[in-house]
């Protein structure tokens, strides 16, 4: 007796119902996904030292997918100058993350982040037109904030009635590269913030560090200390963008201990005042890095930095800023250097 | 002796400021004439009635699913359309740069999804029937079959 299902044509069956199944499944995701690209990129001028200078900024390309109903991916890549590439431009990966929404709004994100230790990390990445100012802020030049960390974050946001957040992020630290961390222990970043009134946002930050000594740093200074660190930074802000009125506070507390030098405290403030009348927006920016003479982890000079600007927000894609800028360091020895410029942007969301 | 005043006797520059203040006129009666809006969602997600105040959460990105688990999905009228300009401004209190600025910053930062725009109210019902969990604002005058939400009791603002 002839089998009705002989194995060649159950396979025959099963085959066709495997391509009708994966068909229907990948028509499902073709449709569950949707896919952007964005960018923005800006033109820079600075009058400085008697010396007017052009510049092209960054590049950013910036992709978000939504994989599926609970998976989505945001990438952000950037092409900048750089002086040591052959080519004098170098790619460099900002963010990858895979965002898994578990439940309402609590989050779990795999990949490289901007480290939520302040508010300016978290919001403005590397989109120029977002920014307040041409430049951010003084302390992310000198390697006070740790701004990219790699690693596992848990997140909520926008929980009850005063719009509770929450980051708790495990992952290198600043010893690392993308790819591997020397250190047997993670950095950890918690935050927390919250939105008391429409349009205002006030956190909390915590970030411990272990950092090996002779380790080359993300912003590529290498640790001044003979012995490991221990690095901790204690970070508040508060952010109020009104139709009008425009404010933004920051202000972080670092230890950065080791076995010879202590635990010297050093500290890294700003403030940014606007007042948006239709598309212009006149600012102050007032700033102060009171760095610890026995700092062994940043530079060791305080700094003072004064701004006055103008923005001009032709649309929410096109942004013409102006500034004059003063910055004081004092040097070793006592001696105060000064330097003075006038700043000029052009940025673009495209 | 009656005096006729000459066309090209007057002076360009007042032709030119009258011009002006035309144009200034007509643009304070355009921002004040506001489209009368509804809201629209899918069979699935959104409940039947919202306060102002939730809807706004919602437009907001604040909340990423409806009570029901559904994950939210926007959809706006085009900021340059008379009801785009109005979900702005009823809506959110902003203008319509600002609606696009505040969600391209949301969606830059990896916190929300990006809503969808669209040009007429017949690609975004489409949209909205089809989607599960969309949530929309519409011209209340456009006969929609789409399901249509209370807003503070109200069925169009």
């Amino acid at each position: 007796m002839k089998h009705i299902f002989s194995i060649p044509r159950i396979r025959g069956k099963a085959f066709f119902l495997l391509w009708g199944f994966l068909l229907v499944l990948s028509t499902q995701l073709l449709k569950a996904q949707e896919t952007q690209i964005k960018g923005f990129v800006d033109f820079n001028s600075a009058y400085k030292s008697d010396r007017l200078n052009f510049s092209l900024g960054e590049q950013d390309l910036f992709i978000t997918s939504d994989v599926s109903e609970h998976i989505s991916f945001l990438g952000e890549t950037v092409f900048k100058y750089s002086a040591t590439s052959p080519t004098k431009f170098d790619i460099s990966v900002e963010r990858i993350v895979m965002n898994v929404n578990y439940y309402g709004n609590h989050n779990i994100l795999f990949g490289k982040h901007h480290t939520p230790v302040n508010y300016w990390n978290d919001t403005y990445h590397h989109g120029r037109v977002f920014f307040p100012t041409i430049f951010r802020p003084m302390m992310f030049d000198q390697g006070i904030i740790p701004l990219h960390t790699t690693g596992v974050r848990l997140q909520g946001q926008n929980l009850g009635n005063l719009r509770f957040g929450y980051d708790l992020l495990v992952g290198n630290g600043v010893a690392s590269d993308d790819f591997s961390d020397p250190n047997k222990g993670k950095s950890l970043t918690a935050a927390i913030s919250c939105k008391p009134v429409d349009k205002m946002k006030v956190g909390l930050s915590y970030y411990y560090d272990e950092i090996p000594k002779g380790a080359t740093l993300h912003h590529n200074a290498t640790l001044k200390s003979k012995k490991d660190v221990v690095q901790q930074l204690f970070t508040g802000y508060l952010a109020y963008f009104t139709n009008g009125f425009e404010f933004l506070g920051e202000s972080t507390l670092a230890i950065n201990r080791n076995d010879s030098t202590g635990s010297p405290l050093s500290t890294a403030s700003y403030g940014y005042m606007g007042y948006r009348y239709k598309k212009f927006v006149p600012y102050i920016k007032l700033e102060y890095l009171g760095l610890n003479s026995k700092e062994v982890l940043f530079a060791n000079h305080p700094q003072h930095n004064y701004l006055v600007g103008l923005r001009y927000e032709i649309n929410y894609l096109t942004v013409v800023k102006l500034e004059y800028a003063k910055t004081e360091t004092h040097a070793t020895g006592g001696a105060m250097v000064n330097a003075e410029s006038f700043n000029f942007q052009f940025a673009i969301g495209f | 002796m009656r005096k006729h005043i000459e066309l090209n006797r007057i002076p360009k520059t007042l032709i030119i400021l009258f011009v002006l203040c035309q144009m200034l006129v007509f643009t304070a009666f355009r921002q004040g004439d506001d489209a009368v809006i509804a809201v629209i969602a899918n069979e699935k997600g959104a409940p039947a009635s919202l306060t102002m105040k939730e809807l706004k959460t919602v437009l907001q990105g604040e909340k990423q699913r409806w009570p029901d688990g559904t994950r939210i999905s926007i959809a706006f009228m085009k900021t340059s359309t008379p009801v785009g300009s109005s979900t702005a401004r009823k809506i959110l209190n902003s203008s319509g740069d600002q609606l696009n600025k505040l969600w391209l910053a949301l969606v830059f930062q990896g916190k929300a999804k990006a809503p969808t725009f669209f040009s007429t109210p017949q690609e975004m019902e489409t949209y909205v029937n089809t989607t599960a969990g969309a949530i929309g604002i519409i011209d209340a005058s456009f006969p929609t079959k789409a399901r249509v939400l209370s807003i503070d009791e109200k069925k169009s603002f």
